[in-house]
């Protein structure tokens, strides 16, 4: 073997063309970060809040609220939506089938979020499928706006979400042994029962992982909104997009996104924070 | 693993799981389906069900891409060369590049491994919103300042950086397979330590490559958001020019494609599935 010295300096050489790869990416942050605090809307010049200051406008804020709100709603439907499809997916034993659903979950992931929204305006639009389906049944007489609004954008948010949810919990859900459940139910408990005694408190750090990934993902979301939210769904991302064109305030833009990241690191850090208080308790029992 | 099977009286617990279960799953799975019934319709308006079934939206996206009219940059044809170029540019490089890192950083003791993939995760968590913003402001100050027009690296960096973490991800799980007692074996039979891995571990890494490199092509194919921020009227990939098209109104022309697109997507996928299976999962 080559001695300890030059195989050091091999490895890093090795690593070299990938961290220059990686470069543009740590470069552009860099670039962001410093573009929120100039002076200036255009170019980088001198030192200043303003552009941070400036973000505490009406129509700002009133995006920052949108999409906390929306974030939230999308993350609270995908873990209720998510429990279930991971218990289907654990408790399915044959390979084949296991991997048709595991497909299943994966699309909204892989595909291309512009042809999903195409889906959405077909099902979702006024002359889509529910509205179809609602008029030929009589339970309405007019259309009901489903799409090019909060609705539409919430629907296509919990749809491309929901594989970052089901993942994490199947995880947690993998990690549960069956003896409990049997031994709860020996003892007479109902299903719902030992759902809400054994298998949620258990799950508990799934469930927060995916619900942090969830809406840090959702937080930041831009096509979705963009797409099915017609003009209508200000999101943080639409609006920091809105900022570079037409209004060209490309440092408001940089603040803007600076706020958004900050957004999602903390959510990020207080899950984290949650899931390992969360397992020094258990672990303490 | 828990199954709700094996108790007596499920009761309400099994229909309410059972039923948001196949809620989700419908949800993830309905609109590329709708998409693709939809594709095969005989009519020229979007209603559900379609009245009649034929192939005459296919035979027009293949005009569309290929056709004569497809002329120029705004086309559809250049569109998607420049969807391939840009997608062969970035799983080439980030391979390139992933499978020396991946040799260091698993033949490296321990410490700057760890070190390493949390730093080549970063592009994951952050905002693909803000990385738009904050490529389009560097390339912007960059032509600004020295006159260079990067062409299709304008697309490909961005690109690389989305797959970056995937790849090493792909590569990481592929070079731990291997080890460094065939590296050792080689060079005592006579091998410089280049040839004991360009001819022993790479090969072995084969699969994972492949599926490395299948997977950034896949990304960037399909990437949207980033590329809503960089592209320019010279420069733009297909679903920026499907983007375009559709902005005022839906037409069965780009549902055919939006389906040509999924079956490329799901067979690359399945390509990858199955160069990976059994060891271990892409995400």
């Amino acid at each position: 073997m080559t001695s300890l010295h030059t195989g050091r300096l091999r490895l890093a050489l090795l690593a070299l063309p990938a961290v220059v790869l990686l470069l543009p990416f740590l470069l552009a942050v860099l670039f962001v970060l410093r573009f929120s605090f100039s002076g200036d809307t255009q170019v980088i010049e001198g030192f200043s809040l303003e552009r941070y200051l400036g973000l505490l406008d009406p129509f700002f804020l009133r995006s920052v609220v949108l999409t906390l709100k929306l974030a939230a709603l999308s993350t609270v439907i995908c873990l209720v939506l998510a429990v279930p499809v991971a218990m289907l997916m654990a408790s399915i034993t044959q390979p084949i089938w296991r991997r048709v659903v595991t497909s299943l979950i994966l699309l909204p992931m892989i595909l291309n979020l512009l042809i999903q929204s195409y889906g959405w305006i077909m099902v979702l639009g006024p002359n889509g499928i529910i509205n179809g389906v609602l008029l030929k049944l009589g339970l309405l007489d007019r259309p009901v706006q489903l799409l090019f609004n909060e609705i539409g954008v919430l629907v296509g948010l919990v749809q491309t979400a929901l594989p970052l949810a089901v993942f994490p919990i199947l995880g947690s859900m993998r990690a549960i042994s069956t003896q409990y459940l049997e031994a709860s139910a020996s003892l007479g408990a109902k299903p719902w029962r030992s759902f809400r005694d054994i298998t949620l408190p258990l799950l508990k750090p799934g469930l927060i992982g995916a619900a942090s990934i969830v809406f840090a993902f959702n937080a930041s979301a831009f096509a979705v909104p963009l797409l099915l939210g017609g003009r209508r769904v200000q999101t943080m991302g639409v609006a920091i997009r809105d900022m570079i064109s037409p209004m060209f305030d490309w440092a408001g833009a940089a603040a803007a996104g600076v706020t958004l990241i900050a957004i999602t690191l903390a959510t990020l850090m207080a899950a984290t924070w949650l899931s390992t208080r969360t397992t020094q308790w258990q672990g303490a029992r | 693993m828990p199954s709700t099977t094996s108790h007596a009286g499920r009761g309400s617990f099994g229909w309410v799981m059972g039923t948001l279960a196949g809620l989700g799953l419908l949800i993830a799975a309905l609109p590329v389906v709708i998409i693709l019934i939809m594709s095969f319709s005989g009519g020229t308006n979007l209603d559900f069900p379609p009245q009649s079934l034929s192939l005459r939206w296919y035979g027009a996206a293949v005009d569309v891409l290929f056709g004569e009219k497809s002329e120029g940059t705004m086309s559809a044809f250049s569109a998607m060369t420049s969807s391939l170029i840009v997608g062969l540019i970035t799983m080439l490089a980030s391979v390139c590049v992933c499978v020396p890192l991946s040799y260091a950083l698993v033949r490296s003791q321990g410490r700057w491994r760890h070190l390493a993939e949390l730093l080549f995760t970063l592009p994951i968590v952050f905002p693909l919103v803000v990385l738009g913003v904050a490529y389009l402001l560097m390339t912007e100050a960059l032509s600004r300042e020295t006159g260079v027009d990067l062409g299709l690296l304008r697309l490909a960096i961005p690109h690389i950086t989305l797959a970056l973490p995937f790849v090493l991800r792909n590569c990481l799980s592929a070079m731990s397979g291997v080890g460094v007692d065939l590296e050792e074996a080689a060079m005592s039979l006579g091998a410089s330590p280049l040839r004991a891995i360009l001819h022993v571990v790479v090969p072995l890494m084969k699969p994972g490559i492949m599926a490395g490199l299948i997977f950034a092509f896949i990304i960037s194919f399909n990437e949207f958001t980033v590329t809503f921020f960089m592209y320019t009227i010279d420069v733009r990939t297909l679903p920026i020019w499907m983007y375009s098209r559709t902005v005022s109104s839906l037409d069965p022309t780009t549902l055919a494609i939006s389906t040509l697109i999924i079956a490329l997507d799901v067979a690359l996928i399945a390509w990858v599935d199955k160069l990976v299976a059994g060891k271990g999962s892409l995400f």
